[in-house]
């Protein structure tokens, strides 16, 4: 120990306090005098001592009073030693009862002060190292613990009785059970196979190395969850169970693969359709009616369209969400957009003996947008619109402005849905298929790309319909500021 | 003369399929849904069932055939399912329990494009029973 120790010598007859503090003070000792039980106790009060040598005769307050006010008041820290000259076993065994580590008999020579002081000195030094190690072992614990429960992942500590000794916050949340030391490890809502993962890695010979690995849905969450052993020296005293929250990976996975499917799906309809009428032609079966060859031509040729169409859609959406598609923000008119967009559309609804018209303000209605991202969304809509439509029916493109927003609507007159058909139909791939629809092509990506599309312009889109009487899109981005 | 009902959403494959089997000496009549399905049944009595999978929604097929079979009188008519669903992506029948399997009762999952001679061949395997 580097610092010297402090001692106080407390003791009514001068005599004795001198001698033990010349002998105190040559072995290094730092040394407090009090000439009575009350001056000693007050020393006490204001400092700390090491060691306290106490006289136990004293008028007024005792040795044995003294020795229990440190034991009470300075505990471990002061070591007390009784200085007394009833040397006899009761007393000593008296002296201890009242606190004090040891007993010097008077009188005694510098070398039995020294051997009892040296003695409690020890013992002084071997509690300080306790405390030391004690406060270091305590932070570390708490510093432990808080990492524990700070920690992203839940964590349960197993014991051997299969009881759960520890479970952080995030295992309570991940489980949605409440930590309580009555609980088992079979209460924790976990599937069978962890359970008997458990109580193999329980079983295990101490020191071998294992990790069990299980993926399962508890509650609303996908986990990871992931058992190791856990030993204590020579024995094992436990498993730790990591759990850790794979939700939203599990869900995006899913999703790809749904879609995939779908995409899969999608692609092989048309070639289907066409390899087999193909197939048929091939057969020889209609050599002879030409126009049903003809007319199984024509189909192909459309639904081969189709797919291009599709693959075209998936390339652009692909490229979208790769962030490869340059976008260049500027202010125009909406209405602009949508004559333009009509215009281009003339040829096809002459075509299809619709009437296009549009319906706008007299001044200009500004949004700030990518004019190639408003293009599609329009054309998007306005094909469909014509596509569903009847002959003799009308398209109207309607535009508005409501507050900060701009309102475009595209109404026609074609078939309609009913409630259930319009449900999903923003959705990849949902197409609405009754007896009306069946010959019309479509990829089934227009509406959920047009809808991606607006509201990454923190717009949004409605729909409006009653079959048989026509459909009304609207589309409501919010307007440029002047 | 065998009579067969096609029920599929892709009206070029019901025209095609539909004019082929035609040709090959079976009485067709075919549905672009699960409703017109059920509808035509309630007259026809087919031989056999080909039905598409995903037509309303993913599993249309499974819930057609399960009312199909429910009709007094279909309860044994042999269904076959062209789908174009990959397999690839872990569609199978396999992959859905027995109970599904029990309920779906199809008689045999074809994938689509369905070569013509595969078609007529499982036709007749089915139709001898």
């Amino acid at each position: 120990m580097d610092e010297r120790l402090r001692v106080i010598v407390i003791d009514d007859e001068e005599g004795m306090r001198e001698g033990m503090r010349r002998v105190l003070e040559r072995k290094g000792f730092e040394v407090d005098l009090a000439e009575n039980g009350e001056a000693a106790i007050a020393r006490l009060t204001e400092s700390r001592y090491d060691l306290a040598l106490v006289d136990l005769k004293m008028p007024g307050i005792d040795g044995f009073e003294v020795t229990r006010y440190i034991n009470e008041t300075a505990g471990s820290h002061t070591v007390a030693v009784i200085v007394s000259a009833l040397a006899t076993v009761e007393a000593a065994v008296e002296v201890t009862q009242h606190g004090a580590f040891d007993f010097l008999v008077k009188p005694f020579t510098p070398q039995d002060l020294m051997q009892v002081v040296e003695r409690a000195a020890r013992q002084r030094i071997l509690i300080r190292e306790r405390e030391t190690y004690l406060t270091e072992l305590n932070s570390e614990r708490t510093l432990s613990r808080q990492l524990i429960n700070s920690m992203h992942e839940g964590v349960i500590v197993v014991n051997i009785a299969r009881k759960p000794a520890l479970m952080n916050p995030k295992a309570e949340l991940f489980l949605s059970v409440k930590y309580s030391a009555e609980l088992s490890v079979d209460q924790l809502g976990l599937g069978k196979g962890v359970l008997e993962a458990v109580d193999e890695v329980l079983a295990l010979e101490p020191g071998t190395e294992a990790i069990r690995v299980f993926r399962e849905p508890v509650g609303e969450r996908m986990l990871d969850i992931i058992i190791t052993p856990y030993y204590l020296g020579e024995q094992n005293a436990g498993a730790i169970v990591l759990l850790e929250d794979h939700t939203e990976e599990w869900k995006a996975e899913q999703d790809k693969n749904r879609f995939i499917s779908m995409v899969a799906h999608e692609l092989k309809s048309p070639l289907a359709a066409i390899l087999n009428y193909i197939n048929i032609i091939l057969t020889g079966m209609f050599d002879n009616q030409v126009e049903k060859i003809h007319e199984m031509l024509a189909r192909s040729k459309i639904r081969g369209e189709a797919l291009l169409d599709l693959i075209r859609d998936l390339l652009f959406l692909n490229q979208r969400e790769a962030g490869k598609v340059e976008k260049s923000f500027e202010r125009m008119d909406l209405k602009a957009v949508l004559s333009e967009q009509l215009e281009f559309f003339k040829v096809q609804a002459d075509r299809s003996k619709v009437e296009v018209a549009l319906q706008a303000p007299q001044e200009p209605v500004a949004v700030f947008a990518d004019r190639k991202d408003l293009d599609r969304i329009f054309m998007n809509l306005i094909s469909n619109g014509l596509k569903y439509n009847r002959e003799g029916g009308s398209l109207t493109v309607a535009l508005s402005v409501r507050d900060h927003e701009a309102w475009a609507e595209v109404r026609d007159t074609g078939i309609g849905m009913s409630p259930p058909e319009m449900e999903g139909l923003f959705q990849e791939f949902y197409r609405v298929k009754n007896a009306q629809t069946g010959g019309i092509p479509g990829t089934g990506l227009g509406l959920a790309t047009v809808k991606r599309m607006v509201e990454e312009y923190n717009g949004r889109i409605k729909v409006d319909s009653t079959p048989g009487e026509g459909s009304a899109f609207t589309v409501v981005l919010p307007r440029a500021s002047d | 003369m065998a009579k067969i009902l096609i029920v599929d959403d892709d009206q070029d494959l019901l025209d095609g399929q539909g004019a082929f089997l035609e040709s090959k000496g079976f009485e067709v009549q075919t549905a672009a849904g699960m409703d017109e399905g059920l509808a035509k049944l309630s007259a026809f009595r087919p031989d056999l069932i080909l039905t598409d999978l995903m037509m309303e929604h993913h599993d249309t097929g499974f819930v057609f055939c399960k009312k199909a079979r429910d009709i007094p009188g279909l309860e044994r008519v042999p269904i076959l399912m062209q789908t174009a669903a990959p397999k690839e992506i872990g569609f199978t029948l396999d992959s859905y329990n027995a109970k599904a399997r029990e309920w779906m009762k199809v008689d045999e999952v074809l994938i689509k494009p369905v070569p013509l001679e595969d078609l007529v061949g499982k036709i007749e395997q089915y139709l001898s029973r």
